[in-house]
Order: structure tokens, then sequence, then C-alpha cells
């Protein structure tokens, strides 16, 4: 196993500590004690991280690199997730309740993930002094994140989505191919097109 | 009445009836009229809420149309969660479809109880878990199901709320537009007398 500890940088040890400073103050020394039930994990370009049907054993944070969280809906994949440095990534209903993920992972960009399996989050749950209220917290940020994103699938206007992803995400245009982008904000790829040619003009 | 609760937390992990007792004196029991708004657009939601009789729903405005996101009767937990949790204004509206028992946890109080035991937390982050499940679900399934799938899926779960819920408050939770879930329920009508 690849500790996490001894090999994460102190810049990826810095967004770490950001990340959960947003739920609790954590020192660095807790950070610490906590990174030794995490590991890393490397992935090249193209890599599935996790396969449609497997169980989810994993809950990641993107150190590094881009990664794509899909469903398979009759022959369409729709596209969940794309996640960056910071965010975190991984099949939720296969991870907590403990059957086969409905969902595929796999890596757009060469990925480092920072990871903790279930069992070392059981062990840390039990062990770990504030472990029990961090993962309460770690939820309801995820359930706020994933409320937000409804709420705008269900109230924004094509154009409105479009728009206010790509002026809060102005890499991603770059990052990502379209098809990956447009599926994921729920737009049809010629919309899309169509929407994109409008980008540079609007900045001036 | 309260017992209720008690099953619930009970078929997600373990809770002895003397902690329960000590949960109850966190909790608050209330009444509420049909049609009574319990949280609004704007306002930071101070409370979750048990159902232990009647129907609420959660919805916010698109325009002048509402979009119901939940519809939670007995023995489910309803609330503006998203702002519960991170203290932000509540983008929904949740009010009461009949009236309504609840048990309801004001913030402050939840936190205290955390603050009191260990074994608080746990039980905080197990049903956390559950409800934060419940929420990915319903949002996969809207994603992963056709129009039908969805209207065929909800009416075996939830026979009984097809007879209490108007219909447009049904279509919009389902995310069907009214014609299409007309018609839909026709078919239904039809297949069970075949």
């Amino acid at each position: 196993m690849n500790e996490a500890k001894k090999n994460i940088s102190p810049e990826q040890f810095g967004f770490v500590l950001k990340y959960l400073n947003h739920f609790m103050p954590l020192t660095e020394t807790e950070l610490s004690g906590l990174l030794q039930y995490c590991e890393l994990r490397h992935f090249e370009k193209k890599a599935v991280i996790l396969r449609e049907g497997e169980m989810e054993n994993y809950l990641n944070m993107v150190l590094q690199g881009l990664v794509r969280k899909y469903i398979r809906v009759k022959k369409n994949e729709v596209t969940l997730q794309l996640a960056t440095e910071g965010h975190v990534i991984h099949a939720e209903i296969s991870f907590l309740s403990r059957i086969p993920s409905l969902v595929t992972i796999e890596t757009l960009e060469p990925a480092t993930l920072l990871s903790i399996s279930y069992q070392k989050m059981e062990e840390a749950l039990e062990n770990y002094p504030k472990g029990e209220r961090l993962g309460r917290l770690i939820l309801t940020g995820m359930y706020v994140k994933k409320d937000e994103k409804w709420y705008d699938r269900l109230s924004k206007t094509t154009r409105e989505r479009f728009f206010d992803y790509i002026d809060q995400h102005p890499h991603m245009l770059q990052r990502v191919s379209q098809k990956y982008l447009a599926s994921y904000l729920n737009i049809k790829p010629e919309t899309f097109s169509r929407l994109k040619k409008l980008v540079p003009k609007r900045k001036k | 009445m309260t017992s209720d609760l008690f099953v619930f937390l009970n078929t997600h992990t373990p809770v002895s009836s003397e902690d329960f007792e000590e949960l109850m004196s966190y909790a608050e029991h209330c009444s509420f009229g049909k049609k009574v708004r319990l949280t609004d657009i704007g306002e930071v939601e101070h409370y979750m809420y048990f159902i232990q009789e009647g129907l609420a729903r959660k919805f916010f405005y698109r325009g002048k149309n509402e979009v119901i996101t939940h519809i939670v009767k007995e023995g489910g937990i309803i609330g503006s969660a998203a702002s519960f949790f991170s203290g932000t204004a509540s983008r929904y509206i949740v009010d009461t479809l009949e009236p309504v028992e609840a048990l309801r946890f004001a913030k402050e109080k939840l936190e205290e109880l955390y603050r009191s035991g260990r074994k608080w937390e746990r039980i905080g982050r197990i049903i956390t878990t559950h409800y934060f499940l419940l929420q990915e679900l319903h949002l996969l399934d809207n994603i992963r199901y056709s129009t039908r799938e969805r209207f065929v899926r909800f009416i075996n779960d939830n026979a009984d709320l097809v007879l209490r819920v108007p219909q447009k408050h049904l279509a919009s939770y389902l995310n069907i537009k009214p014609e299409t879930f007309s018609r839909l329920k026709h078919l239904l009508v039809k297949r069970k007398h075949e």
C-alpha cells in the first residue's frame, strides 16, 4: 500500500486540510493522524476505477487529474460528475449500502486519488476521536452539493446552466471533451456547440 | 405514537428504550393543519421533522409552477435539509398536504445531543447516511428510468399516495407532464381490470 501520510505533497496536504476545515477545525497533527487510514492511488488516463456491477470499496478525493462518473441509460452514458482537484468522488450508494454499483468511474486525465477503504473508514469511525462527527459532516456537505446540482437542473434554463457552469469552471471547456460536458449539464450536443460559439463574444 | 420513530431508528441502528427516552427529551411534538407552511423560501431551516401522521411536501417555484422534490408520509423525515445542514437560506418551501403530527428536532438541540456523547454522533451519522442515500437514489432514478418506468415503480411502491396526493403534485414529484401522467394512469386502470 502506498502510504498517504508519507507521500502526499505539502500542497495536496493543504487542500485536504482546507476541505475538512470547511466542516470542522482540524489541526495539522489531527489530519496526519487521519491520513494513516488513507492510501494514495494512481491511475493512467482512461483507466476504469470502478465498473458498474462491482462493489465500491473506496471514498476518494482527487488530488490531481480529472475523474468522471457516469451511469448507463439504455445505450447512452449520462455523466453524473466531473471531479477535479479537491473534489470527492465515489459510488455513494454502493459504498454506503454495500451493494453493487450502478455507476462507472473512470479517469479522463492521469489521476492521483487520496482514498480511504470501507474497512479503514470503519476503523477511523471507531478509533479516530473526531471520526463520527467528521463522517456525518462530510455527508451533509455532499448532500448540500447534490441538492444544489439538482435544484439547478430543475430550475435553470439550458442557457443558464451552460453559462453559469462556464463562468464558474472556465478551464473545463479545455480540459473535458464537449460530449461529456453536454451530458453532465443535460444539454443536447447540438445546443451545446451553439452555446459554446457564444462564449468568446460574451466576454467582450 | 412516538414509537414510530423508535421503529424507524431501529431499522437503521440499534437504539435501546433508555436511549430513546433520552432522545425524546430533545424532541418537540407538534401538530399542524392542512396547507400549513413550515418553512419558507429565504428562511434558514431550524428543524427536521419526523412525520408520525399526515403528509408534507417540499417544493420550489420555477416561474409560476411548483416543482415538488419531496413528498413524505408517516415514517419519513422532511425539512429543508440543505438549509438545515449548511445554515444558508432555504430555496424551498415545506408545507403540509394533510394535517400533520410530527416530532421535530431543532438544530441546536441536535447539536447539544451530539455533544453529549459519541453514541449520539454515531446514530446521527447513520441516520444522515440513510437520508443522503434516499436523495441519491431519487436523483439516479430520475436519470436512469423513463417516464413510464418512474410512474409504474412509484405506483407499485406507493399505492396509498396515489389516493392521498393530488395528481398534479404527483406528476410534479415524478417530473412527468400532467397530460402524460393522466394517460399513464388510464393505462394502469385498464391493466388492473384485465
